[in-house]
């Protein structure tokens, strides 16, 4: 009798064990399937409630967790708001010869113009996977929105990833900060290009790779994505978005390794609202 | 533990509502930069009080679940789960848990196998970017927090199976034998 019941429990679990094996190679690298988006629509509304009703206990433990940072990032402000004032004057002035540029060369389509050519449709996070291996979030609108895969999501700081997946009643952001996500990108103003890439693990830090290495970065130096277009082919972000800023690009590094260290304007560990860039002109 | 229809559906809630929870509210919220995860300890504690075949059923549909609901890859995290459901199981079924604390170090002992389980499926996987040294602090700050989550989530799971249990033989003070007039 007990050896029935130990011969029947092996035989469970290996067929579970098989039946994990089984789903991974038929759904790994294949997008959404039939199941997960029956899921997603049953549950996506649940989702939703459940989200809302926490907000307020997610908001008291992240008051505890934000205390503890207060020291450490008051000093880190007040050095970034000297850089920043200086910043802006330089701003301002770049702006004001910026339009008399335009005026004279009759510039229509700027960079930061591109943008107005995406319908923006704000969502809210809904949920947020556990694991930092796969950096992904729920956001609560869907296809119903107009929301399609491949569509850049920002928030107010920067970009925030890509949608992965989109079902009718929600969606699916790959954050920049997941290990798949590469972003063309160029930093401000020398101009250099490169691909922004995560470091799995550390989501305050993302790599600034291929970059030209004759053509140095420096700390402090905004990076933007390079929304580039050749022949059919096109970056899925538009040109201009702010991503992040450099924070250490050593000589040796650019050199060698041809990367520079960059931080990430928007806050991905603590994301509410964000905006999926919908429409837009896309290869 | 008697499994009868209720019971089942009792379990099954119980998963949806870890996984729902889980997304809603323990991933969006960061204590020290780290996340708690309570689906490997909720695993882990329904084996306990059910055994490694439920152990190994419940991992598998939360991980199933769990991935559906996050449109992933499905099989990696029904692979985890079902792995450390099974592994708390057998050690219910070969060991007495005379000790409180047993339940919160099982939890923990097997979130961190989880999370390493996780790692190793993602390396066997592949991993198109450079892996930080952070990951390591994520994998034993989210273990730790199991260990303070894995008690409260036992007593909840075995109050709501409560009906299901087979009676635990309750531990008598025994007194010492005296003789009679002394």
């Amino acid at each position: 009798m007990y050896r029935k019941q130990v011969r029947r429990r092996r035989a469970v679990l290996a067929l579970l064990i098989v039946g994990s094996f089984a789903l991974l190679t038929i759904t790994y690298g294949q997008g959404s399937n039939g199941l997960q988006r029956g899921v997603s629509t049953i549950f996506s509304p649940v989702q939703g409630v459940a989200d809302r009703a926490l907000k307020p206990a997610r908001d008291l433990v992240d008051w505890f967790d934000e205390t503890f940072d207060a020291k450490g990032e008051n000093s880190r402000l007040k050095s970034d708001l000297v850089k920043v004032r200086a910043q802006a004057v330089a701003g301002q002035e770049a702006m004001q010869e910026n339009a008399q540029l335009r005026k004279l060369v009759e510039l229509d389509q700027g960079p930061v113009l591109a943008v107005s050519a995406y319908k923006p449709v704000t969502g809210r996070v809904i949920a947020r996977s556990p694991t930092l291996w796969r950096s992904s979030v729920t956001i609560d609108v869907g296809s119903g929105d107009g929301v399609n895969v491949d569509d850049p999501v920002i928030s107010g700081d920067g970009v925030v990833g890509r949608i992965a997946a989109a079902e009718p009643g929600s969606s699916q952001v790959m954050l920049l900060t997941d290990h798949a996500s590469a972003i063309s990108a160029k930093v401000l103003p020398a101009g250099v290009q490169g691909v922004v890439k995560p470091e799995v693990g550390d989501p305050e830090h993302l790599i600034l790779d291929f970059i030209d290495s004759t053509k140095l970065v420096h700390g402090g130096q905004t990076v933007v994505t390079a929304g580039w277009r050749a022949q059919g082919l096109a970056s899925l972000f538009p040109p201009g978005l702010p991503l992040g800023e450099v924070t250490k690009a050593s000589i040796v590094d650019q050199e060698a390794k041809e990367q520079a260290d960059i931080r990430p304007f928007a806050d991905i560990r603590n994301l509410d609202l964000v905006q999926v860039l919908t429409g837009g002109s896309r290869p | 533990m008697i499994l009868t229809p209720k019971i089942v559906a009792r379990i099954a809630a119980i998963g949806l509502i870890g996984v729902l929870l889980q997304l809603s509210f323990f991933s969006q919220v960061e204590l020290f930069h780290v996340s708690p995860d309570i689906l490997p300890a909720l695993v882990v504690c329904l084996a306990l009080l059910g055994g490694s075949l439920t152990g190994a059923v419940a991992g598998f549909s939360v991980g199933l679940f769990l991935d559906c609901l996050l449109v992933e890859a499905l099989g990696v995290s029904s692979l985890v789960l079902l792995s450390i459901g099974y592994m708390a199981g057998l050690f219910r079924e070969r060991f007495e848990i005379h000790n409180s604390l047993v339940p919160a170090l099982l939890c923990m002992g097997l979130t961190l196998a989880a999370e390493l389980g996780f790692a190793t499926i993602q390396f066997l996987l592949g991993i198109d970017a450079p892996v930080s040294l952070l990951i390591v602090r994520d994998m034993l700050l989210k273990s730790v927090y199991a260990f303070f989550l894995g008690w409260p989530i036992y007593l909840l799971v075995r109050r709501l199976l409560r009906p299901a249990l087979v009676e635990e033989p309750k531990l008598r003070r025994r007194r010492q034998p005296r003789v009679l007039g002394a």
